[in-house]
């Protein structure tokens, strides 16, 4: 039955006493709480991510060269039209995209396999060492492991370079000091440091395959291609996409490690998009064109990243 | 055709005792139910069987071979889990027909057995639809047509229907039972539930503690237990236990009879249990001979219309199931008759007093 409230009622409602009210603004700053420790977090995104990201827009509209002494001055589309029709852009795009593809696709599959076998061997002693051991490249700084590697691949006293030596015959190869070589090279310590990654991912994905899936797996005698391909794939794939999509992304931007290896060089054989950046805005100043170059490789990055959603979302549709 | 063997088989986790020293035949062409209440061991048995956990010792035969270090693929079983395992994102077609690629089987056959289980199992219409957009009672229909599909001669079920709608439950049950006579297959089932015993098995073990306690079939476990464990878990509810102190003494009178039993006291048990079940004791409004007096306490409708009566005889309750009739006319004052055919002694260890009850002369 529904209280109809009578008018009199209304006009006898005393005003609350103090400690009601007090109550009430406690409450409120109960809900305040969440929003002030947020505010920080957003502050710093704002100041350090959002305000450069637009400042760049802005900028690749603009030829600003800062040797130059000129000031700014607003060109419209000019820059990216001018990156557009550059040979050299698309030439070190281009060896992104390989680069993009080789170092993925062979960290993937090595990690699979390296992170099956370290499955598989769950009983054997010392896994766990080896395991720790194995993620160590991860955790190195990649100036550090590139700083590692310029010495191992030396010609004269590096250990590389010395064991191809002995093993091929023939004088050291100076391995990213050659054209032909360089580019596999500088992969190589890719590899290495971002296949333990691919091992963990696969480790993780195989985590998430239920048991008993397993165990009927081996009861139907199912052959190992099977089992990964009907047990082990359609439960670890989200991880394993999530492992690709941020191997994809980080391995777009790949900066650090080359730089500090090659410089880009020799020539422009190793020069990834991201190098080209960095010369265009640090060596060359050239500030409009590298912000103009940054905002086409972020919308790269989007449109990569969107893609790997949309299948993953997809997929993930289809299983519920 | 193979029958299972297993061997003074134990199975420790860390300090648990899951499997203790178990030496078991199980007869080909039959259904064996495993028994047992949740945590006696009765699983990892099955695991032991299946290969999927080994036996910290003791041994285990497929006929005359032992396949105690043989993995599962080897041992070339069905089994079912507890849980609907299907293989994910693909038809239910090519989940049935996943096992028969692996075991060789040309083309034609495979789409033979997989029609033949579909029927069974109700699964004719759905054979195309991807197993992911099943419920879990169908699914677990799928994971019982791929074991039974390969026509294994050992399949193994882990509380197949546990995890399904009761409705779904009958499905599967009669399924099962056409499935288990088709070919000569030696199939245990596993289960905590003891109608689902009664009605599946040839044959039941019984287990308490990584021990069976018994094996028999099923109206002869369930008459005939003997064990005051076997008495208590099955029957709903369990037998009714009157205990009696005879201090090694041969005979036993009231409250449940009315004249002195003589019974075969080897022991000199000082404590003995009186078994009878609650649908074996005869009740009535009005006296008769051989009947002791009760005060009714409670009753209760239970399913099929029987009633179940709380019966107080000087001082020990007794559980009786007894028609609709007899239900309706009863009141406060009862008369109860325990026959004695019907009854079981059980001595103090909890185990069965082999002996034959025999009335004394009443006393003139």
């Amino acid at each position: 039955m529904q209280h109809v409230k009578s008018p009199e009622l209304a006009t006898t409602v005393t005003p609350q006493p103090w400690w009601t009210r007090l109550g009430h603004a406690l409450d409120r700053r109960e809900r305040a709480l969440p929003t002030m420790l947020l505010v920080p977090v957003l502050l710093f995104f704002i100041i350090w991510n959002v305000i450069p990201t637009l400042w760049m827009l802005g900028l690749s509209f603009y030829k600003w060269t800062l040797t130059s002494g000129r000031p700014e001055q607003f060109i419209g589309f000019e820059n990216f039209q001018d990156i557009i029709t550059d040979n050299s852009v698309w030439l070190s795009f281009s060896k992104t995209l390989i680069w993009v593809f080789g170092t993925v696709s062979i960290e993937v599959i090595l990690g699979m396999l390296l992170g099956l076998l370290f499955w598989g061997s769950a009983k054997l002693p010392g896994r766990r060492l080896a395991l720790t051991l194995l993620f160590a490249p991860m955790m190195i700084t990649p100036v550090a492991a590139s700083i590692f590697f310029r010495l191992m691949y030396d010609p004269t006293f590096g250990v590389i370079s010395y064991i191809i030596a002995q093993l091929t015959g023939q004088a050291a190869p100076n391995l990213i000091g050659d054209r032909a070589t360089a580019f596999a090279a500088v992969l190589a310590v890719d590899v290495w440091m971002w296949t333990p990654f691919m091992i963990l991912i696969t480790l993780a994905a195989l985590g998430s395959v239920p048991k008993a899936e397993l165990e009927a797996a081996e009861i139907d005698k199912l052959s190992w291609f099977k089992k990964i391909r009907y047990v082990i794939l359609p439960n670890g794939k989200f991880i394993l996409m999530l492992g690709i999509l941020l191997r994809t992304i980080d391995s777009f931007k790949t900066m650090d490690l080359i730089f500090s290896l090659t410089r880009g060089g020799p020539g422009n054989t190793t020069e990834l998009i991201a190098i080209t950046l960095y010369r265009k805005s640090f060596e060359a100043f050239n500030l409009g064109w590298a912000s103009s170059l940054a905002v086409i490789l972020l919308l790269t990055a989007i449109a990569f990243t969107s893609i790997y959603l949309f299948v993953l979302n997809r997929k993930q549709a289809e299983e519920a | 055709m193979a029958e299972i063997r297993l061997e003074r088989l134990r199975k420790e986790y860390g300090k648990t005792l899951a499997v203790n020293d178990i030496t078991i035949k199980f007869p080909t062409s039959a259904v064996t139910c495993l028994l047992g209440p949740s945590g006696c061991g009765k699983t990892t048995l099955m695991r032991i069987i299946a290969g999927l956990e080994a036996p910290t010792s003791g041994e285990v035969y497929f006929d005359d071979v032992r396949v105690t270090d043989k993995t599962p693929q080897q041992r070339n079983i069905g089994m079912v889990f507890q849980y609907p395992v299907v293989y994910k994102g693909i038809s239910v077609y090519h989940n049935l027909e996943l096992p028969l690629i692996e075991d060789k089987l040309p083309e034609a056959e495979r789409r033979k057995r997989i029609d033949d289980v579909a029927q069974i199992l109700g699964l004719e219409h759905m054979l195309n639809k991807n197993v992911s957009s099943l419920d879990n009672a169908t699914r677990q229909k799928v994971a019982v047509g791929r074991a039974v599909a390969r026509q294994p001669q050992i399949i193994l079920f882990d509380e197949p229907i546990t995890n399904v709608d009761p409705n779904s439950r009958v499905q599967l049950k009669t399924a099962l039972k056409r499935l288990s006579k088709q070919h000569n297959q030696t199939i245990i089932y596993v289960t905590h539930d003891q109608t689902e015993a009664m009605t599946l098995a040839d044959e039941i073990a019984l287990m308490k503690d990584g021990v069976i306690v018994q094996r028999d079939n099923p109206r002869s476990l369930y008459n005939y237990p003997n064990d005051v464990f076997g008495g208590w878990f099955l029957g709903n509810p369990g037998m009714n236990f009157v205990e009696y102190e005879v201090n090694g003494q041969s005979e036993l009178g009231g409250p449940l009879f009315t004249r002195p039993i003589r019974f075969n006291n080897l022991n000199r048990d000082k404590h003995i249990s009186v078994g009878i079940r609650p649908e074996h004791i005869l009740v009535s409004p009005q006296p008769s001979a051989g009947a002791v007096r009760g005060q009714l306490t409670r009753k209760s409708i239970v399913v099929g219309g029987q009633y179940l009566l709380f019966i107080q005889i000087e001082g020990k309750m007794l559980k009786a199931k007894v028609p609709t009739s007899v239900g309706q006319a009863v009141a406060q004052e009862v008369w109860v008759e325990c026959p004695l055919e019907r009854v079981t002694l059980f001595g103090e260890q909890g185990t069965k007093i082999e002996t034959e009850l025999i009335p004394a002369q009443p006393v003139a």
